[in-house]
């Protein structure tokens, strides 16, 4: 890294980690949101996709909609208005999925549906000022990329750690299961505490080096 | 005998959803909001897991009957979380209208609180589950309850442990959520020891 790219990322960094949803600000990581379909629905590499697919077409059309309808309101009732739009969405994503991978999507059983209410997808009710529809968009895509991110990795390393395969392909240098309990739900909050520290510790020490090479270079 | 044999179905299921189902520990529902709750001191648990029950239970018969009139249709699953969202908005000015007639301005500061205690995946959750598994009235009635209870119950502990672990030696990329989760895992594991792991009703 250059001096002058590591001192303007020193002097930014805070901003720059504020608007990025996907390493340094990860909607699951760092702000816990999106938990409970990980924990207990992405227990492998093909649910994780499905899931993903589901908050690629749920998440960033609620919170346009909802920004929009938000502004021409008063907004008092804000947390009808996320839920009411995410769930007639819903409608639509489910024959979508419906049609992508047939009867697959039982496996997700209520995780499904419960996205409707899931904080990450309406969290923003509960902060007062309206959204500008042009924010929505672009927050609204860059958290879906950070999560399907945290579900896919989740959703593969539970099915390898716990089956030996990677989307219903089984690993040839795995001879055995190591860690059988990834697929059950207490598996699943063990495994993501510890993907959270791990991602915790790598941005804790990037930005050390970040500031430690601004520092030099000065 | 009816009313006996009601009552103890009621409390079954009630009981069930407490320990051996917890939404928490069981299913991960309305995980996100806990690790905030504990977090947040502004918010009291105790009012927050109070509206929640109150929420559950009065959202839970409407959810029944309406689970009832889409039994026969084939793409109920499409429309019934947004019914169930109805049903919820219907319990949330249900509770809002008697929190304002009985505490009047002294029920300002559970206003906030109430639609966070509303829309969340521990309320939406349980009445998908009590649909799915065709659960009859007082069982629905009891599960919801009992999942109310069970989830301000596993507010308490996770907020109880994390002070506790506050003060012990947690490693810097543990402390927080990380910490938290694997907490959560191990009592989670733990119930697993009396329940096992598979869903014990429906």
């Amino acid at each position: 890294m250059n001096s002058k790219k590591a001192k303007y990322l020193s002097e930014n960094m805070e901003r720059i980690a504020r608007r990025d949803r996907i390493f340094l600000n990860n909607p699951v990581i760092m702000q816990g949101m999106g938990l409970a379909p990980l924990v207990v629905a992405a227990t492998n590499g093909m649910n994780a996709l499905m899931l993903s697919v589901a908050v690629l077409l749920l998440l960033t059309p609620t919170r346009v909609v909802a920004a929009m309808i938000c502004r021409t309101g008063r907004g008092q009732l804000r947390a009808l208005v996320y839920c009411f739009t995410s769930s007639i969405l819903y409608i639509g994503v489910y024959f979508a999925l419906r049609a992508m991978f047939d009867v697959e999507i039982l496996q997700l059983g209520v995780y499904l549906p419960m996205l409707i209410v899931e904080p990450l997808i309406i969290k923003r009710y509960e902060r007062p000022q309206p959204e500008r529809v042009i924010t929505a968009l672009r927050k609204g895509l860059r958290t879906t990329a950070g999560y399907v991110l945290v579900l896919l990795l989740i959703g593969c390393l539970r099915e390898l750690l716990a089956s030996g395969a990677v989307f219903g392909v089984a690993v040839p240098w795995l001879k055995f299961t190591l860690l059988p309990m990834a697929s059950l739900p207490a598996g699943g909050f063990i495994l993501l505490g510890v993907v959270c520290a791990v991602w915790r510790g790598l941005v804790r020490a990037y930005k050390k080096h970040v500031h430690t090479e601004a520092r030099r270079g000065e | 005998m009816e009313v006996v044999k009601a009552c103890s179905t009621f409390f079954l299921y009630a009981v069930t959803a407490i320990f051996a189902e917890n939404a928490v520990f069981g299913r991960a529902m309305g995980v996100s909001r806990l690790v905030k709750l504990v977090e947040d001191s502004t918010v009291d648990t105790l009012t927050f897991g109070g509206l929640l029950c109150l929420i559950q239970l009065v959202a839970a018969p409407l959810t029944y009957w309406v689970n009832l009139l889409l039994t026969p249709l084939s793409w109920r699953n499409a429309v019934r979380p947004f019914l169930f969202i109805l049903c919820s908005t219907v319990a949330f000015f249900v509770v809002l209208g008697v929190l304002l007639l009985v505490l009047k301005e002294k029920a300002r500061p559970m206003l906030a609180v109430l639609p966070m205690a509303t829309f969340n995946t521990a309320v939406l959750g349980v009445l998908l589950i009590a649909a799915t598994q065709n659960f009859n009235l007082l069982q629905t009635m009891g599960f919801a309850l009992g999942s109310g209870v069970g989830y301000t119950a596993a507010v308490v502990v996770v907020g109880e442990g994390q002070r506790r672990m506050r003060q012990d030696m947690v490693p810097g990329s543990f402390k927080g959520l990380p910490i938290t989760l694997i907490y959560i895992g191990i009592l989670a594991l733990a119930i697993y020891g009396f329940t096992g792991h598979r869903i014990s009703i429906g």
